[in-house]
């Protein structure tokens, strides 16, 4: 009989660590391009219902048609309404950088004025206390030299009273 | 018109957090033959098999290939699914449909995680679009925390309710052999944990467990002389949502998959009363406030008054409409069974054979539901009989 071996080898460690790219396609390479230029959120609009999408889209997600960047674009925001958030008090791994997230981070879903399709992104505020739904916010964007074109030109959306 | 399909054979492994010494394949082996000898048939009274599971959790891509070697699927039609969340409620409307067709009389389905062999949120996370959406996800537990802030912001619904729902999860897993996390907990001892994402705290949200599930479904021919206890679907329904905002029912206006399933489901069944008409629901439920919240969406009961019949103890294994009495997903959680335990759970209820955790009601029609992923809800209905 094989005599046993002394050593357990009941895993073998494994890491993926692939490199992809993501076309974001037109409408999102444009309101990349509208952040990082102007300081602008803009929603694209669906050619055949008029219905507003902030984060754009390609089609539209209702009647199905086609949107380009030639379509109708609106300027949206920056002031909002937060409809729903959570806090992290724990981090977590990013798959899009490989890096832990630091904490605390907040995070709100939130209907950008003039815009009926949500986005989310993170806020400033971060005390369960003084976040609320229906809260008015603002996005705050970094300053034009540091702007890269993605989706964290803007900063965070800061609380704000009206 | 379609032929009728029943449950026949149920199989489950149990549910842990780590298992260093079993792997992935001996998991489904684990369930498959436990399913097959529920059913008391051999692997060649199966015509098709179907498996499931969620690939990047163990970083194992096309595992269908590799493991039918375990599955039984060598020689056999079948396909995979990986639907996220739903993995196991698809399974079963997929066996369903081979059965339904006509085209099979046997068909046996299989899911399964291992959820100790990968990092679990940031493989949920590459769902979602990485140009908008990917840097602010984290996993499952972030849009359930705004369902959970939405609901209590809505309903008046507190902390409280939800730890009472989370706690009396925890008295039926201590019931249930095969459940993963089998602690009693109070309603005080839930309130107590530590914060993950807020409001969610630790004992809130679903764990990552380890664990497989197997049914073997038949035609109603070949249901009747393999079981004297059936059980029948009697309907079941798959609903997809926008992207977006609209996944967690914040928007313009509210409207959930739940929402439509539940009312599709129960108008289509002429069903008025569903806490009168089922008699259990096991529902996929992976945090604390997804039982009140979503007794309202399924249309079990009014909006706003979820938490108040938690409150009551409604939900409780001998309560007026027992919910999860298996523990449901916040005590086990290995994605790609935890949809098909909803409906091996709910069947094994109306069998009468669920042991320390049948619920005290008689049982003739029962929901199961799955939610997630892509296809975001799964709601299907079982029946003792086929009237």
């Amino acid at each position: 009989m094989k005599p046993k071996a002394q050593e357990e080898l009941i895993y073998l460690d494994m890491t993926l660590k692939m490199p992809f790219k993501w076309r974001t396609g037109e409408p999102m390479g444009e309101f990349f391009r509208e952040l990082k230029a102007n300081g602008k959120i803009y929603a694209n609009q669906c050619p055949k219902c008029g219905r507003n999408f902030c984060p754009p889209v390609n089609v539209c997600t209702r009647d199905h048609s086609r949107c380009s960047e030639k379509d109708k674009w609106v300027a949206v925001g920056p002031r909002g309404t937060v409809l729903t958030f959570f806090i992290s008090e724990q981090s977590f791994l990013v798959p899009t950088t490989g890096e832990m997230l630091k904490v605390p981070f907040s995070v709100g879903i939130m209907l950008l004025d003039g815009a009926p399709v949500t986005l989310q992104h993170n806020l400033e505020e971060t005390d369960s206390e003084k976040i609320k739904p229906g809260m008015r916010v603002e996005a705050v964007f970094k300053p034009k030299e540091e702007r890269k074109g993605n989706i964290f030109d803007i900063i965070h959306f800061k609380t704000i009273k009206e | 018109m379609h032929n009728r399909v029943a449950i026949v054979g149920i199989g489950q492994t149990m549910h842990s957090g780590r298992r260093p010494y079993v792997n992935d394949g001996e998991l489904i082996y684990d369930a498959v033959t436990k399913a097959l000898a529920d059913a008391n048939l051999s692997l060649k009274d199966i015509e098709s098999v179907m498996l499931g599971n969620m690939d990047l959790f163990e970083g194992h891509h096309l595992n269908d290939a590799m493991l039918s070697l375990y599955s039984g699927a060598m020689g056999k039609p079948g396909f995979k699914m990986n639907t996220g969340g739903t993995v196991g409620t698809m399974l079963a409307i997929q066996g369903w449909y081979h059965i339904a067709s006509g085209l099979f009389d046997t068909c046996l389905v299989i899911g399964w995680e291992k959820h100790d062999e990968g990092p679990a949120t940031p493989a949920i996370t590459t769902i979602t679009d990485p140009s908008v959406d990917r840097p602010f996800m984290v996993g499952a537990i972030g849009g359930l925390a705004t369902i959970s802030i939405d609901y209590m912001n809505r309903t008046g619904c507190k902390l409280e309710h939800a730890a009472m729902a989370r706690a009396n999860a925890s008295l039926n897993a201590a019931r249930n052999p095969n459940a993963h996390l089998r602690d009693k907990y109070s309603m005080q001892d839930v309130l107590n944990a530590r914060m993950v994402l807020y409001p969610l705290n630790l004992l809130m949200c679903c764990p990552t467990s380890l664990g497989a599930c197997a049914m073997v479904f038949a035609s109603e021919s070949k249901a009747r002389k393999i079981t004297r206890k059936p059980v029948w679907i009697k309907d079941h329904v798959t609903v997809h949502v926008e992207y977006g905002g609209a996944q967690f029912g914040v928007g313009e206006k509210r409207w959930t998959s739940h929402m439509q399933a539940g009312s599709t489901i129960f108008k289509r069944n002429h069903i008025t009363n569903p806490r009168k008409e089922t008699q259990v629901f096991e529902m996929y439920d992976p945090f604390a406030f997804a039982i009140p919240s979503w007794m309202e969406d399924f249309g079990i009961c009014d909006t706003g008054e979820g938490w108040k019949l938690v409150e009551k103890g409604a939900i409780a294994l001998e309560g007026e409409y027992p919910i999860s009495p298996s523990g449901g997903v916040m005590c086990t959680n290995a994605i790609g069974d935890s949809g098909m335990l909803r409906v091996a759970e709910a069947a094994l209820q109306i069998r009468g054979d669920a042991g320390e955790h049948q619920v005290t009601r008689e049982v003739k029609q029962a929901l199961a539901s799955g939610f997630g992923g892509s296809y975001w809800t799964d709601l299907l209905l079982l029946s003792k009989t086929t009237d």
